[in-house]
């Protein structure tokens, strides 16, 4: 026999082995079939035992090495799942045998923590051994011949779902997390490590979603979702994650194209791509030599005080600037970016997406019609008490699966109320209100909402800030769809929301605030924030246009109200102690005080987008041109043109850098493909652009130097007119 | 004997090699009159003829062309985009900031002179 790295304490292998050979087996009699041990059900619960009392309590993974090991779960586990027949519902030890197994699997597929403090060596040992068993216990329930491992866990959870909520016991309510808690694991797990030959295609998102609707697992999902607050109370968290798993990266667009929109986008998809290879094709061609390698051409580039650089290769002859490029390129030298050691441009969960199979992509998409007709409200707001409360059950990345799942949901419903109205005819189409979201629109939510993306601004936690903006993106876009709906409901709702939204500085600040606050996000972070930014702005402009006499609530510099508080006070300073603590409690009674409403005035906010910190972040945006499609160009353009148009702050986006970069982009040899419907529009800017950079330079050459950084506020002004701002004296 | 002494070289001076000096892009080398903004501020406005509206991206070409050559001569070991960023990044400097409202001073008053006479 080899000799096996002793990896794990020989008696602890001992003893687990001997439990599993015990629990049962393939029979000599009966075709091979399985036979239970005649103390199968004290097995289980010993090996239980085992990992409970071991593996949980010291922090190991032994035991769970061991049953990998042992072939426990498909040898053993599975056969004995998959033996309870449809017609033995009533049979109480098989039942509890089930039961059993349930209670092993839960904790063998349980996901396993990123390394921290509390990570020892034996979790390196065996945490990557163990992400392939789990891989492989995922593939053997998910392609069980049997057909009904999944359907025969949510059996287990029956009898304690039929009681009244009142009447469950303690236990019930643990059987019934521990059947939800096994559908998160499962949907969790995914392939460790992907490669040509074990590509976990089996046990693929797509493959899941199959499964778990031929086995019902989905409806039993829809049923615990829609009874929340209901028949049930605390499971709302784990069903929650249940369905983020499920849903998480999907593309939601592509769910809801029909087979034969699909057939023909990806036709469509497939021309543009070769056309846009056939592009990058001759634009290669274009700067390659004519003749062989070794051809030996040497260029040189006389400046007026007659030094001179020189370059190699036939294409620099082609022109001035490809001599430039070359010239360029040949540099070695990179500046050095600095590590990222908080890892704020790690891309996360938000940056991937994901394409289903055509027939997971049917029963997913029934799944979100369903969740939303009778779901959607009951699950989140109960959720969102919760999140209101603090309450216990809630880890910190629920919150943010809260947000995103709900920005998910908003964007499928706005989706499937387009394609709805596009397909049938808009006479005969039964309307229906946006109620059926309405529990996420509502004052409680926006609020919670709010706080969450403060705090979360205030801690810089990007990635849950990154699902709630994409939270609130997907609410103002909610919003605006209400508002141009035909019910007269929907149009005074989105109303009343919109007045709510946009009165109180302080959330109109935070969305400017984020803007500026970019570093080095991926890009997905970028697009989020950019997108909300684009939709907040839009929308706020149009409402105050709306409405002549627009009014917020805004604090008034506490530095102004204490000072005048100050003279009053001091008659009074002879009755009040002054003490640290009460002097916080003053101040923030103080504060509650100086909010005060004032008139809105919507050019006042806007310019608090002209910053060279607003610039720079959508020019960090636009620099990932290459893989923007049109409506993102759109989105930054639109900014450009806001800042260097319509509030002609021309000085702003005057810097040598945005020259290269907006050169690059329209006449670079990598530049947008000349068939970018974008491009018309950013060629019409550019030029603009282009001839007011030159009039100016010309006006004032003292911007030849300033062209080199971004503008001090102190000579913005005059580098603008030509006059210094007239300062104007308070009265 | 003295053969052995050589093989070892114990009578040798040590000589101890100086580390090249690399050279840095910072302030002293920006504000260079041969090469660094003295330079543009006297000779980009000469030299930079612009042809205006029909001819933006000629335009464009030549400005950029230009200021990379001035990058080039200033920081040779650096791509044009990298100098850039360096330069910008040096312009937050108080003594940058500075120099940068002092030469708009003078401009400044320039323009303001030449309005007076024109008086």
């Amino acid at each position: 026999p080899s000799k096996m790295p002793e990896t794990v304490d020989p008696m602890i292998r001992a003893h687990i082995l001997s439990l599993c050979s015990a629990l049962g087996g393939t029979s000599t009699v009966e075709d091979g079939g399985y036979s239970l041990g005649d103390e199968a059900l004290a097995c289980l619960k010993d090996l239980k035992k085992w990992l409970k009392l071991y593996d949980q309590k010291m922090n190991r993974f032994d035991v769970a090495r061991c049953m990998a090991e042992a072939n426990l779960v498909k040898g053993d586990l599975l056969e004995i799942l998959g033996a309870w027949e449809e017609d033995e519902i009533e049979d109480r030890m098989k039942q509890r045998l089930a039961l059993g197994c349930v209670e092993l699997l839960v904790p063998l597929t349980w996901p396993f923590e990123r390394y921290n403090e509390q990570t020892t060596i034996n979790h390196h040992r065996h945490i990557p051994v163990l992400q392939f068993a789990q891989a492989s216990y995922k593939k053997a329930i998910l392609q069980h011949p049997s057909k009904r491992i999944l359907s025969n866990i949510v059996r287990v959870a029956l009898p304690s779902i039929e009681l009244p909520p009142d009447e469950r016991t303690e236990r019930d309510e643990g059987i019934i997390k521990l059947a939800i808690y096994f559908f998160r694991n499962l949907v969790m797990i995914e392939h460790p490590m992907i490669t040509e030959t074990d590509t976990g295609e089996e046990i693929s998102r797509s493959a899941t979603i199959e499964v778990l609707e031929d086995q019902n697992v989905l409806h039993f999902l829809l049923m615990l979702a829609s009874e929340m607050g209901n028949e049930f109370n605390t499971q709302d968290v784990v069903v929650m994650e249940v369905i983020y798993h499920l849903v998480k990266s999907v593309d939601i667009e592509k769910m809801f194209l029909t087979d034969e929109q699909e057939a023909q986008k990806q036709g469509q998809d497939l021309t543009a791509l070769l056309k846009l290879e056939d592009e990058m094709k001759r634009t290669s061609i274009r700067g390659a030599s004519t003749r062989h390698n070794r051809f030996g051409t040497t260029v040189w580039i006389e400046r007026d005080d007659k030094t001179r650089s020189f370059v190699s290769g036939q294409g620099a002859l082609l022109g001035k600037s490809t001599g430039l490029d070359k010239m360029d390129s040949s540099k070695k030298w990179k500046k050095p970016g600095g590590a990222d050691s908080k890892g704020v441009s790690r891309k996360t969960e938000h940056d991937m997406s994901l394409t289903l199979e055509r027939r997971a992509k049917t029963k997913l998409r029934e799944f979100v019609e369903d969740f939303l007709d009778a779901c959607f409200n009951p699950l989140f707001s109960h959720l969102r008490r919760a999140i209101d409360r603090d309450a216990q059950r809630l880890v910190e990345a629920n919150q943010q699966q809260y947000f995103y799942l709900i920005a998910w949901f908003l964007k499928a419903e706005r989706i499937r109320r387009k394609t709805q109205t596009s397909t049938e005819d808009p006479a005969s189409a039964d309307l229906e209100s946006f109620g059926l979201v309405a529990s996420v629109l509502n004052q409680e939510s926006l609020i919670t909402l709010n706080r969450r993306m403060t705090e979360w601004f205030d801690t810089k936690q990007w990635t849950p800030l990154q699902s709630a903006m994409r939270c609130f993106t997907q609410i103002l876009l909610t919003v605006q769809d209400m508002a141009v709906s035909p019910l007269e409901d929907d149009q005074e709702i989105a109303e009343n929301i919109q007045n709510r939204l946009f009165y109180e500085e302080v959330t109109l600040d935070l969305v400017v605030m984020i803007l500026r606050a970019y570093t080095r996000q991926p890009f997905g972070w970028l697009d989020d924030c950019t997108e909300m930014v684009h939709v907040h702005l839009k929308m706020l402009e149009r409402f105050s246009k709306q409405h002549d006499h627009m009014f917020i609530r805004s604090r008034k510099r506490a530095r102004a109200q204490r000072k005048k508080n100050a003279t009053p006070g001091e008659d009074a300073a002879g009755d009040v102690p002054e003490e640290g603590d009460e002097e916080d409690e003053e101040m923030a009674e103080l504060s509650r005080a100086t909010m005060k409403e004032r008139a809105f005035d919507y050019s006042r906010f806007e310019q608090k987008f002209l910053t060279p910190s607003c610039v720079n972040t959508f020019l960090a945006f636009i620099g990932n041109y290459k893989e923007l499609n049109y409506s993102q160009m759109k989105r930054a353009i639109t900014f450009f043109h806001r800042v260097f148009v319509k509030r002609g702050q021309e000085v702003l986006l005057f810097r040598i850098d945005i020259v290269e970069l907006f050169n690059r982009i329209l006449q670079g040899p990598e530049g947008l493909p000349s068939s970018h419907p974008a491009r018309k529009e950013m060629d019409q800017f550019f030029k603009h652009y282009m001839r007011r950079l030159v009039k100016m330079l010309e006006k004032r050459p003292e911007l030849y130097v300033e062209l080199l950084f971004t503008k001090v506020n102190s000579t913005m002004h005059y580098l603008q007119f030509g006059y210094d701002k007239e300062v104007k004296v308070s009265k | 004997k003295d053969a052995k002494k050589d093989n070892l070289g114990l009578d040798e001076e040590v000589k101890i090699k100086k580390k090249r000096i690399n050279v840095k892009l910072d302030e002293a080398r920006l504000l260079r009159e041969d090469i660094g903004i003295p330079k543009l501020r006297r000779e980009a406005p000469k030299r930079l003829k612009f042809k205006g509206k029909g001819h933006e991206y000629r335009d464009a070409a030549r400005l950029l062309s230009y200021y990379q050559l001035w990058a080039d001569d200033l920081y040779k070991k650096a791509k044009f985009r990298d100098t850039l960023q360096i330069i910008e990044k040096l312009g937050h400097s108080r003594r940058m900031k500075m120099e940068r409202e002092n030469w708009i001073m003078e401009s400044k008053k320039k323009t303001s002179g030449d309005t007076q006479e024109k008086d």
